[in-house]
């Protein structure tokens, strides 16, 4: 498993269930997923209603750039009013299902995928609006553009951690994408330090990376976010910077749906690689002191008295 | 192996073959007490002259003889932050250990990243040649094994990064 | 005075007859050289330096050796491992064994290889001089480097001092092959440091 998948498992897997109509059954259900983001699936009236609902930390923000109407694209007919404590719930009707099969997977990937939905708004409008703006832009000459195209949209905060954000801009030439991220040990740091230099270096060593975003990492706010309120400029190197820029050729429609989803894992999949590592580590030192300890017992003297058996099942001493 | 590994791996065996020449002795200073004297210090007549072993500046062994007890530690090389991690989280693993490793020094000496303590009572349980042979073996495989796992990371680094870059185009 | 924590303080220093107060200078014998100083010292490094040039490092290392300040201050012997240093250095690799043969042999060998024994832990016991030594043991990797570089050997180059410590751990090996794990014995036994 290289690569996190974009939906939640354990949503999919539990409506397939559901879906495939087996009796119906009460079901109350916490999920959690990545970034703090809470799932809660229920059958509150009768068991045939599964109510799903989602809390993010950030959806107000999310809110902010559009992701009431993404969300009302994906599940429209679905919608109810939220569950107290959450932020939007569905309600799936199992006696109201479409009828084909293909319909029914669809409908369950795409509950799945509901934090990938309602996380996507900004970068559509940031999409939407590098479409804009590029069109804009091919009216003028670079030097004559309005001040609007040339410094791009306004930049979008989703805090969508304690004390990690996402940053999204959008210019006529391209839409950047800015993670900051935190580590809390020393180790995590380091490591950290040698994946995003990786990340940095791939671009320019593999040929058929050509193509893919520009990766840039540094400890200290880019120049992107100047003025953006709330940043902390803490530069004790727990803090770092993450900057995707996307090219044109990564915000046509048809790649469009597919990149979104892939630059949101990026946060949990490189710590999720983070984490590995270190356990991988922590298993070879562990194999390592295991054979340390094979050698220091080597220097044992064998002297003590061992019992051996003949062929015909006497014992035996051995003198020393 | 580089080639002046093998002399400074031959300097420290001969040195700490000479260094374990150690003996029970009593503590003078408190009665029915028998302590490591390199640890108590404290009478100086027991302590012998201090030995250090250099390869170059960043890896060193320092022997610290007494009468009774010897006390070897060893500095690994770091060049990086990476390894300076590699060599704390190595270190801390196997002082976590020490009850197993019996030999082990809980906490190295200040200015080094491991510390064996070697007593009487260890050399007369074990066989003092093979004692030698732990730590020099312990010295080449902490080396090679703080470099494998810094290819390793490097690797892997480089392997997720290309793979996560890859689906976008 | 209140402030002082009697509980802190280590009482056996301040009693005369304890065990923490040993007269070390009982250890020393008494046919124990004559203090020298750091100008004579100096002195004899000039004689050395000749000697050297002279295309005699024999006769050098045999002297340098002989005229051990071990009655001298700290000043005087840093002047004198100095020169010992220089004349290790100034034999070639070859010529070591057939060297070290000559001055560990005859009237007062046995003393002059443990009293090169002493210097040769000595010199790798001092901090690094000349360029090496300064280096930060750390270099951390920069970001936004030119990459490339992350990979690379531990092994390859040399740390700070490098190549004067190999020098040391090569005559090292060379006497220890001749004189045997003894003369290792007497450097941390011998109170009479250099």
């Amino acid at each position: 498993m290289l690569l996190l998948d974009y939906h939640n498992v354990l949503i999919h897997s539990l409506l397939t269930e559901r879906f495939s109509g087996s009796t119906p059954v009460s079901i109350d259900q916490i999920v959690s997923d990545f970034d703090g983001v809470t799932f809660h699936l229920s059958t509150p009236e009768s068991k045939t209603k599964i109510l799903i609902s989602i809390q993010v930390k950030c959806f107000r923000e999310l809110v902010q750039y559009g992701a009431q109407q993404v969300l009302e694209r994906e599940y429209g007919p679905y919608i109810v009013d939220p569950e107290p404590g959450y932020d939007f719930s569905v309600l799936i009707d199992l006696e109201n299902l479409p009828a084909e099969q293909e319909a029914k997977d669809d409908l369950i990937m795409r509950l799945a995928l509901m934090k990938r939905n309602a996380m996507a708004a900004p970068f559509e409008r940031a999409f939407d609006e590098f479409a804009k703006l590029s069109e804009e832009a091919s009216r003028y000459t670079t030097e004559s553009a309005p001040q609007g195209v040339k410094e791009g949209g306004e930049v979008m905060a989703i805090h969508y951690r304690e004390e990690e954000a996402m940053y999204i801009k959008a210019s006529h030439d391209r839409v950047t994408v800015i993670f900051s991220t935190v580590f809390r040990e020393e180790t995590d740091r380091i490591f950290g330090k040698v994946f995003l230099q990786e990340f940095v270096d791939a671009r320019r060593r593999v040929l058929t990376l050509q193509n893919a975003p520009q990766v840039l990492f540094r400890n200290d706010p880019p120049l992107e976010l100047a003025g953006v309120p709330g940043l902390q400029n803490v530069n004790d190197g727990t803090l770092s910077y993450v900057t995707f820029v996307l090219f044109p050729r990564h915000l046509t429609p048809q790649r469009r749906y597919e990149n979104i989803s892939h630059i949101q894992i990026f946060r949990d999949y490189f710590h999720y690689h983070i984490k590995a590592s270190k356990a991988y580590i922590h298993t070879r030192m562990r194999k390592r002191t295991a054979d340390f300890l094979q050698v220091l017992n080597r220097a044992r003297p064998e002297n003590e008295e061992r019992e051996r058996k003949t062929a015909s099942g006497r014992t035996f001493r051995v003198q020393g | 192996m580089s080639t002046s590994l093998r002399p400074y791996l031959q300097c420290v065996r001969s040195s700490l073959s000479a260094a374990l020449a150690i003996s029970n002795f009593a503590s003078q200073t408190s009665e029915r007490h028998n302590v490591p004297e390199i640890e108590a210090a404290s009478s100086p007549e027991l302590l012998l002259n201090p030995l250090v072993i250099s390869r170059n500046y960043d890896e060193r062994t320092f022997i610290e003889p007494s009468v009774n007890s010897v006390r070897v530690s060893l500095k690994v090389k770091q060049a990086d932050e990476i390894e300076h991690i590699l060599v704390h989280k190595f270190a801390r693993f196997l002082t976590q250990r020490a009850d197993a490793f019996l030999i082990l020094r809980r906490k190295p000496v200040e200015g080094y990243d491991i510390s064996f303590l070697i007593t009487n009572f260890h050399t007369e349980a074990m066989l003092k040649h093979k004692i030698v042979d732990f730590v020099i073996e312990f010295m080449e495989e902490v080396d090679k094994e703080i470099s494998e796992m810094k290819l390793f990371l490097n690797a892997r680094a480089r392997f997720v990064a290309e793979s996560f870059l890859t689906p976008f185009d | 005075m209140s402030q002082l924590n009697y509980r802190t303080i280590n009482i056996d220093v301040l009693d005369p007859d304890s065990s923490i107060n040993f007269p070390m200078d009982t250890l020393l014998p008494a046919t124990l050289p004559p203090p020298t100083t750091s100008s004579a010292a100096a002195s004899v490094a000039s004689e050395v330096r000749q000697l050297l040039r002279g295309g005699d490092p024999e006769g050098a290392l045999r002297h340098v050796l002989d005229t051990a300040p071990l009655g001298g201050d700290d000043r005087a012997k840093e002047v004198h491992l100095a020169a010992v240093t220089e004349v290790l250095q100034g034999i070639r690799q070859g010529e070591m064994s057939r060297v070290l043969e000559g001055v560990c042999t005859g009237d007062g060998g046995a003393e002059r290889a443990d009293c090169l024994m002493k210097y040769l832990y000595k010199g790798m016991a001092s901090p690094v001089s000349g360029a090496g030594g300064a280096q930060s043991p750390r270099k951390s990797v920069s970001p936004q480097g030119t990459g490339f570089s992350q990979i690379q050997g531990r092994n390859l180059g040399e740390g700070g001092g490098g190549q004067q410590m190999s020098v040391l751990l090569s005559w090292h090996e060379k006497l220890v092959e001749l004189v045997g794990t003894g003369s290792i014995v007497r450097v941390m036994t011998d109170r009479r440091t250099v």
